[in-house]
């Protein structure tokens, strides 16, 4: 991903060489394990090209198609041009269309003005205030990306004016911006759903405990840095400017109210609570806080099909690409490989955990679920894992991939905003990925954080 | 020419995404309006309502969707949306690097020309059927017509933007950072992400 301000020195042909001969060597020792070995290795050889991954998964099982399987090519054609066939996956694009009404739509605006009033006091008040306002908007919006560019592209500029630099600002944001798939609605758990058939509205309210405990985490770190560092703090604000600003932003808010609310007490579905979401926001954004011109709509509108599409097509090829998998039996071994080791959930879950960041640091978070869950879901189950929790636990390893390179897209919106390099913003984003992970061990050894809630509302 | 079929493409798949979404918003309007109806014994608007049915709505989703999908895809080459892991790529040396990306941007093109050219006889083979689908009892062909469309033109959309890279060593940049109406911070340029993008 080049662009102007990520500049790459280019290695000398004698270590490209060294480098491509390494890889290679490593790739064909992973195809010498047999079939299973073969389709990965294909797989990475592709995708290091720098093909988009979608691509390399249609390839992938493409090639093993016509030269490895006698499975005849007419029993996937169906699924080789649908894949994408469910109602619930309809969930993404809406989720995506709402995501961006409200990011052009003044709703984040005024969440950061609200979240500024409560805690803009504080050591490092601007990046409190930008955790707690990314936090809130990822409660009506289900992606991070959306939530990264809504958030970050007004709290950074605001940030660096008021005297912080902008590697603080900027790595604050990128992790605070992964919660936009953890909170309440998300398009992974979306996607987890499907593949795995698990509750959708129970997963969605799953995430919110975890979210709250993410928020606090990142606060304190911020807050520690700020403090040793001495980052300017804002003035306080009055009860009642508090009042107005949360009056102000409550429009957006209230999409919690339809989302979850209607999921729960069953007025719609999940995809059809999305689908009002993109409604709502749409209705919001023109009408009542009037940020965006109807002339812009269409603009909206072409960036999400466009946006959403990239999603359905990597969709369609990673499901394709786990039928493969499927029909190798690569899941079941696994499985079996796994009870087999006695290794007990804990041990399980640290490997799923492992396995999980591996993928998750080359795949975008889609792909890696659609291929990751259909080999973790059985074991996990055989495990008394409750799939709820394997759920929030492989979302909770996402955030942590799309934070760190080589495919991290928070990254490079982040930096795309900041005007950050690549590897600068790595380093910047160190502090608060490694809260991440301590967040991480924790989502994934207290089960009952996640599952408390649903439970609770009788969703599980 | 070129420019008419660029901006069809764009009215296409907006039309579709918004369209989708206002009928998913009649269609649940519809069924609230109809048990609200129902529970309070407003009779005549049960009535009315009740000889509208929208159960074919879900399924004209689904289709308005995947076609959508296969047109954004085409739309997402041009715009340089799909991903790729470029780490490597960008660290070798230029030669290397143009060559690998042409080999991305034509294995593209030859994927997504043989799922067209299977789309096709796939569809050819359908229509000499009468499937039709379940609700909209539409020919399914017409239905998976999107298939070897959506393909054939990604297919030429890779084709054309490898044709770009090899003539000017440009590729499409996805702009996924920038919001409308925000201003940039003082010393910052307008934000153009690397987001994306077979770059």
């Amino acid at each position: 991903m080049s662009g102007a301000t990520v500049t790459y020195v280019p290695m000398t042909t004698q270590r490209a060489t060294m480098t491509v001969v390494i890889i290679a060597v490593v790739l064909l020792g992973i195809a010498a394990l047999g079939n299973a070995g073969i389709i990965f290795a294909l797989l990475v050889a592709l995708m290091l090209t720098g093909m988009p991954i979608s691509i390399a998964l249609g390839l992938t099982v493409l090639t093993f198609l016509f030269t490895m399987t006698n499975v005849p090519i007419e029993s996937v054609g169906l699924k080789l041009f649908t894949g994408i066939e469910k109602f619930e996956i309809m969930a993404v694009p809406f989720f995506i269309l709402a995501g961006n009404f409200l990011t052009h739509g003044g709703v984040a605006r005024r969440m950061i003005d609200f979240a500024t009033s409560v805690v803009g006091h504080l050591h490092g008040g601007l990046a409190l205030a930008g955790i707690v306002a990314c936090a809130m908007f990822a409660l009506v919006c289900g992606s991070s990306v959306a939530t990264v560019v809504a958030i970050g592209s007004i709290v950074l500029p605001e940030m660096v004016r008021n005297g912080y630099p902008m590697r603080f600002g900027a790595g604050v944001i990128t992790v605070a911006g992964s919660l936009g798939i953890l909170m309440l609605p998300s398009i992974p758990k979306v996607i987890y759903a499907v593949a795995t058939n698990t509750s959708i509205g129970a997963l969605f309210v799953a995430g919110l405990f975890p979210g709250i405990l993410l928020t606090f985490m990142l606060c304190t770190v911020t807050w520690w840095i700020a403090r040793k560092n001495d980052y300017p703090r804002m003035q306080r604000r009055t009860w009642r400017e508090r009042w107005i600003a949360f009056r102000r932003s409550v429009w957006g808010l209230m999409l919690v109210v339809i989302i979850i609310g209607g999921i729960y007490s069953g007025i719609f579905t999940a995809t059809e609570a999305a689908a009002m979401a993109a409604i709502y926001s749409f209705f919001v954004s023109v009408f009542v806080y009037k940020d965006l011109k109807m002339r812009d709509v269409p603009k909206v509108l072409l960036n999400s099909a466009n946006m959403s599409a990239m999603l359905l097509y990597i969709i369609t090829n990673a499901v394709l690409f786990s039928f493969i998998l499927t029909n190798e039996n690569i899941p079941n071994t696994l499985a079996h490989w796994f009870l087999g080791e006695n290794l007990g959930w804990v041990g399980f879950l640290l490997i799923a955990n492992l396995m999980l960041l591996v993928a998750g640091n080359f795949m975008e978070p889609s792909s890696c679920i659609l291929i990751m869950a259909p080999i973790l879901y059985p074991a996990a189950v055989s495990l008394g894992i409750n799939p709820v929790h394997l759920g929030i636990l492989i979302d909770a390893n996402m955030e942590v991939g799309l934070c760190h390179p080589p495919v991290g897209l928070n990254l490079y919106v982040a930096s795309g905003i900041s005007k950050l390099g690549i590897t600068e913003l790595t380093k910047a984003v160190m502090p608060w990925l490694l809260t991440m992970l301590v967040f991480l061990a924790i989502v994934t050894y207290w089960p009952e954080l996640s599952l408390w809630l649903p439970r609770a509302m009788k969703m599980l | 020419m070129l420019k008419v079929l660029d901006r069809l493409e764009e009215f296409l798949i907006a039309f579709l995404i918004a369209g989708a979404t206002l009928l998913i918003f009649v269609a649940v309007g519809h069924r609230y309006a109809l048990d609200l109806s129902a529970k309070f014994h407003f009779d005549a608007i049960y009535d009315a309502l009740f000889k509208i049915n929208l159960a074919w709505a879900q399924e004209l989703c689904i289709y308005m969707f995947v076609w959508m999908a296969k047109f954004g895809a085409a739309y997402g080459v041009r715009t340089g949306i799909h991903v790729g892991v470029d780490v490597l790529v960008n660290k070798l040396p230029p030669r290397w690097r143009l060559v690998s990306i042409l080999f991305g941007l034509l294995a593209g093109a030859f994927f997504t020309g043989v799922v067209g050219t299977m789309g096709a006889k796939f569809v050819f083979d359908m229509a000499h059927t009468d499937q039709t689908s379940p609700d909209l009892e539409a020919p399914m062909w017409i239905v998976y017509l999107a298939i070897p469309l959506g393909s054939y033109l990604m297919c030429f959309r890779f084709l054309q933007v490898a044709w770009g890279f090899w003539r000017t060593g440009e590729l499409p940049h996805h702009d996924a950072a920038h919001v409308e109406g925000v201003e940039e911070a003082g010393g910052i340029a307008p934000a153009t992400a690397p987001v994306g993008a077979m770059r």
